[in-house]
This record gives C-alpha cells, sequence and structure tokens, in this order.
C-alpha cells in the first residue's frame, strides 16, 4: 500500500530524518486557523495518489494573504480524475541543491538496493535510461541491520556528509516499516541543514497486519465485498465474467478471452484453498456485476478441491449461465455434483472461453 | 532428477494444520505409488509425539532428524511464521526447503532466504506448488494425474497456471522430468536461473517450458543464462497497466516487466514463446 505524502513524512520524521514543518488541512477554512504559524511564503501540496503530481497543477505556491483562495482553489480540483480532499501545507525550503535517495525490493539480488543520485528532482526512471551512470546502486541482504560505512562512502561519492544519516535512517524506515519502496525525491540541502522535499513510502500489503495499517481506499461496495472474502478482484470493461485459482491462471484465462476476442468484465482469483463457501461467494459476488452476461469458472484443483467447487457452484444459485471447467484434486466426485442440473461442464480452458465469447456474441 | 528423488525423505512443518495433513496423506500415497520414501515426519512445535496422517509428529525439525534420516523439508506453516520455518529447516542442515505457504512478508522472505543461503539450503517459493518429478518424488501439492514421466522440464511462477500446462504437455505425449514451481512473489528463493542450471546437469532434461507472469525481469535472465532449448508462455497480456493481479509478483511496475515487452524482450533471444498455452507442446516439439 502506497502512503501519502504526509504520512510518509510523519514515519521519516519519528526516525530522524528532517522534513519541513507543515500541516495537513482538509478545508480552505482550516488555513485561515493556521495562518500566523506559518511563514510568509509556503507551499500547498494535495495529498493524492498520482505520479507527476506537480506537471498536473497539484503542488502550488502561495503567502499569508492569497493562502486561503488559492486553497480553495486546489480543493476543488481533481488531479488526475482524484478529487484533493487533503492538502499539506508546507514551509518553502531554500534550497541550494537537490539529490535522490531511495531503497527497494530488489527482486534480482533479493536484497534491498540503494540508489543515490546527485541529479535529485528528477524521474528517476528518465535519469537511469539517459544517464544511467549518475546513479550509484547499493546491495544490501537484510540480514544487516544497519548500511555498512564504506557502502555509504561509495554512495554518497562527492556529496555532502551531512546526507550519510538520512540515508542510514531511511534504512531504519525501510525494516522497520516493511517496506517494498522508502523513497526521498528530492532529498534536498539547505542552510539549515538537509531536508526530505518529498517522501514516498510503498508498504508490503502482506504486512498490514503487524503495522498495524488498515486500507481506506476508495472501494466500490463489489470491491469492498471481494476484500472481505480475500478475492483478488479487478473490474474490467467487459462482459464475461471470469472466476479462476491462482494467479497465473486467472490471468491466462483472461489474456485468452482477448485471443478469442472477447471482453472480460473482471478478474476473480479465489485463491488457494477455496471451499464451497468461498466458491458461492466469488459467484454470487461476479454475478452481482449487472454488466456480466455469463461466467467462465477456470479451476484446476491442487489444495482446491473440486468438489467443493461444485457444490458452492450450486449453492449460489445465480441467475447467468455458468460455464464450469474443473480439474485437479478430486475431479470425479465435483463433475458428479454438477452432472444432470443444467452447468455446461466442458473439458478444456480454450473450449470454457470459446463457448463464453460465443454466448455474449 | 533435480533437488530429490525416490530416496528423498521430506518433513513437513506446520503438519497438524489442515492442509499440512491433507498433503500429508497425498504425498505419501503419490509415495507408496512409485516406491518412495515421502513424508517420514511432521514438525509442530507443542504437539510432538503426536501422529498425522500416519507420520510421527515432532516439536523441532532439530527432534525429528534425531530419529528420521530426511534431507528436504515442506512448509505449510501461515504466513506470520513461514520466513521463521525456512530458517528452522536451514539451520537443522536440510538441503532443500519448500515453501507453499503464501502471503509471507517479503522482508521475512529476503532474511529467511539469506539465511538459507548461508546454510548452503536452496529453498524453492515461497507461494509455490512446489515440485514434482513424475514416477519418482512429490514434494508439494501439485496434482499428480495430469503428469507423466518424460524428458521435458517445466518451470513456472504460477500454481494452477503450471498444472494446466503441463496437463497440455502430457495430452500431447510429451512426459515431465521435473515440473517446478518457483513462486509467485516477488522476491524468491530459486529463480529460473538457478532451476535451468540443475537442468542442465539432469540426463533425463532434453528441453525446458518457462512459464513467467507479467512483473520484473527473471524469465528473461534464466533465458539469457542457459544454451537448453526452451519455450516460453508469459501470462498477463490483457493486464491493464498498475493493476494488481493476484499475487505479488504479478503488478506490472511502470511499463517495466509487462508482459508483451518480456515476451518481445523473450523472442529477441530467440526464445519461442506461446501465445496461448494449447499452443506450448507444438513449439517444444520442433525443439527435440
Amino acid at each position: 500500500m502506497k502512503l501519502l505524502e504526509y504520512e510518509a513524512k510523519a514515519i521519516l520524521a519519528e526516525h530522524g530524518i528532517p522534513v519541513p514543518r507543515g500541516s495537513v488541512i482538509r478545508s480552505p477554512e482550516e488555513l485561515a486557523g493556521r495562518i500566523g504559524d506559518l511563514p510568509p511564503g509556503f507551499v500547498l501540496k494535495a495529498q493524492v495518489d498520482v505520479g507527476g503530481r506537480g506537471k498536473a497543477g497539484g503542488i502550488l505556491m502561495a503567502d499569508r494573504t492569497n493562502g486561503e483562495k488559492i486553497a480553495g482553489e486546489l480543493f476543488k480540483t481533481t488531479i488526475k480524475g482524484i478529487p484533493v480532499r487533503e492538502i499539506l501545507v508546507e514551509e518553502r525550503l531554500a534550497i541550494t541543491h537537490e539529490y535522490y535517495a531511495s531503497i527497494a525490493v530488489d527482486r534480482s539480488s533479493k536484497q534491498a538496493l540503494i540508489l543515490f543520485t546527485e541529479s535529485g528532482g528528477v524521474d528517476i526512471e528518465t535519469l537511469a535510461r539517459e544517464k544511467p551512470d549518475a546513479i550509484r546502486k547499493a546491495s544490501l541482504p537484510l540480514l544487516l541491520n544497519r548500511i555498512p560505512p564504506f557502502m555509504l562512502r561509495n554512495l554518497l561519492g562527492s556529496a555532502p556528509k551531512e546526507l550519510g544519516p538520512v540515508i542510514q535512517n531511511l534504512y531504519a524506515v525501510f525494516l522497520a516499516r516493511d517496506a517494498l519502496l522508502a523513497e526521498i525525491n528530492p532529498l534536498v540541502t539547505t542552510p539549515g541543514g538537509p531536508f526530505a522535499a518529498d517522501a514516498k513510502l510503498i508498504i508490503d500489503d502482506n504486512a498490514l497486519n503487524r503495522q498495524g495499517i488498515t486500507q481506506n481506499r476508495d472501494l466500490t461496495e463489489r470491491e469492498r465485498a471481494a476484500e472481505q472474502h480475500g478475492f483478488s478482484y479487478v473490474e474490467l470493461a467487459g462482459t464475461i465474467g471470469v472466476i479462476g485459482n491462482g494467479a497465473g491462471l486467472t490471468m491466462a484465462t483472461l489474456d485468452l478471452i482477448e485471443y478469442y476476442h472477447g471482453k472480460a468484465a473482471n478478474f476473480l482469483d479465489v485463491g488457494g484453498g477455496a471451499d464451497q463457501e468461498r466458491v458461492m461467494h466469488a459467484v454470487r459476488l461476479v454475478a452481482s456485476d449487472p454488466t456480466v452476461k455469463v461466467i467462465v469458472v477456470n479451476l484446476l484443483g491442487g489444495i482446491t478441491r473440486c468438489d467443493d467447487v461444485a457444490r458452492g457452484i450450486i449453492s449460489a444459485g445465480i441467475a447467468q449461465p455458468v460455464i464450469v471447467r474443473l480439474a485437479g484434486t478430486n475431479e470425479e466426485e465435483g463433475r458428479k455434483i454438477l452432472d444432470g442440473r443444467g452447468y455446461r461442464m466442458l473439458d478444456s480452458m480454450e473450449e470454457a472461453v470459446r463457448a463464453a465469447v460465443e454466448a455474449v456474441q | 532428477m533435480i533437488y530429490g528423488d525416490k530416496n528423498t525423505g521430506i518433513v513437513v512443518t506446520g503438519a497438524t494444520g489442515k492442509q499440512g495433513a491433507f498433503h500429508i496423506s497425498l504425498i505419501n500415497e503419490y509415495a507408496r505409488q512409485v516406491g518412495g520414501r515421502g513424508v517420514v515426519a511432521g514438525v509442530s512445535p507443542g504437539k510432538g509425539g503426536q501422529e498425522v496422517s500416519g507420520v510421527p509428529v515432532y516439536n523441532s525439525i532439530r527432534d525429528a532428524l534425531k530419529e528420521q534420516d530426511a534431507s528436504a523439508a515442506i512448509v505449510f506453516v501461515p504466513a506470520f511464521a513461514a520466513g521463521d520455518s525456512i530458517m528452522e529447516a536451514a539451520a537443522a542442515g536440510l538441503s532443500l526447503v519448500v515453501a507453499i505457504t503464501e502471503h509471507i512478508p517479503v522482508h521475512d522472505s529476503m532474511q529467511a532466504i539469506s539465511y538459507a543461503k548461508l546454510n548452503d539450503c536452496a529453498v524453492i517459493g515461497p507461494n509455490c506448488p512446489g515440485l514434482l518429478s513424475p514416477g519418482e518424488v512429490k514434494m508439494g501439492i501439485m496434482p499428480v494425474h495430469l503428469s507423466s514421466r518424460g524428458h521435458i522440464g517445466v518451470i513456472s511462477r504460477s500454481g494452477t497456471l503450471t498444472y494446466e500446462i503441463v496437463d497440455q504437455l502430457t495430452r500431447a505425449g510429451l512426459g515431465q522430468s521435473t515440473i517446478v514451481g518457483i513462486g509467485g512473489d516477488p522476491v524468491i528463493g530459486q529463480t529460473f536461473t538457478d532451476v535451468l542450471r540443475r537442468f542442465e546437469e539432469d540426463d533425463q532434461t532434453r528441453a525446458v517450458v518457462l512459464i513467467g507472469e507479467v512483473g520484473g525481469a527473471l524469465e528473461e535472465e534464466g533465458a539469457r543464462s542457459t544454451d537448453l532449448p526452451i519455450a516460453a508462455y508469459i501470462a498477463g497480456v490483457s493486464a491493464p497497466p498498475e493493476k494488481r493481479m493476484g499475487h505479488a509478483g504479478a503488478i506490472i511496475e511502470g511499463g517495466e516487466g509487462d508482459a508483451r515487452s518480456k515476451i518481445e524482450r523473450l523472442k529477441a533471444m530467440e526464445v519461442p514463446v506461446a501465445s496461448r498455452p494449447s499452443d506450448i507442446p507444438a513449439l517444444i516439439r520442433k525443439l527435440i
């Protein structure tokens, strides 16, 4: 889960990383109440989870005389389709130089990958493409609880030494918060020392529990139901409902629908060990989407038992036609349960997908 | 054979849980069919002295190894304790851990995999279906009736999609040497590259199917590393960017690792890539 800028900065501050003075407002009137505490010039930053926020008009300069008016306008805008509900009001920094620092989970090395560059404030992907040598890298096994000093020296090069503790503390944040990415961009130097001028923190969804974080995303009713049941569910634009077990098989089912020029209405992965009740809820959930005209259930048993699946489909009792493909553990029992009850059972995923595409044409 | 054979003794952690107990019985049913040793011990802290699916249960892997001869572990314990279980197996001197558990926090996986490496222990997974060498040994949860013994190696990041493709191979008369589910998480132990290296030294294996997904670049790294004839299938061509489709591994990260560009990179290395799972047998036929 990606945290908002002000949430990320609060965590950085807890770990001793200097962040600009600021506070969050939820209406322009709140700004009026705090204007006395603010410096003469400040920045209004829309707290929306989108990239390229500055270019999209989400970051505005203001002062004590026009702050409330500008905040009012910012609250009325949407940034790349996301309404602005919170604004971070921050002191303006006297920046002498901008750097970039990040620590991320690296799939290839299976270690933490630390990146640092003296050309901060830019899009790191662009820099990596155009000037790869400008980015310094270090890999760190998570068995180490601190960045070794030699590694910090190599990362910093001729950059000011005062940035060392910031990167060290960023690693502490990365470890303590189960981060997939902890990024400061730009990391700035000022006459008053270094500051994290912007921050990005992505927390591992599998660690939200032990981090004490609850997701508060804007969900549709069906998405919320899916989350409650622990399904991976994504709504798409088509009319063929898809239920599979396992992300790979479900994705391959969507790909096959596209191959046959059909359009999937959703992706729903019931996960491992789906029992009768979970399958019933999955079928009902997909069927509750009024755009769904037909449902393909493509299940291969591993942990999942086909007899459970068959009972789940029957107990869902929905109106749309269901095309079923079942194979795997207890396959024969599953077939027997569905036999003669009006469900279309096909042998292969290929046939099942083609039947579904034909059904909506 | 790679990773294990009929003589491999297996310890299962999380043995007294529902999935652990269910799969011990399936693994040992297969072991009886092929004349292998299968699961020789279960481990569940505090439940030592019990028996599950006909297998003795011990409080720790160390206790189990005092009485039983084993070289591999299969981990079924819940996510919050699975990293610990992997490290326990590595510390006890086992050379292979297959971690079935899904939803393990990625930092736990990274620590456990690093620690296992220090102890010369290979980790398959986490979030994987394990491995199956038809006619020899099953170390995981793959359904055995879809497989057949032969000369095609299979390496996959997926679970159920692997069974689908194994089924296609079997129906086409292409038996498998070993099928390895390496796991769908962003950080996994054995990668395509590691498993391909084992296949290179395996007399049984003549060609390998790589089953990949959106996210990362492990498929390309693997393809680049080997001289073995390989064919690939990549799931997620229709996945919209920035949408999470199931596993943590299956996220498209800012264009990099999306299915189409991954397929392009594989094709540039002259790796044949199937556009449907059912096209794989024909591609493999051309290679052998």
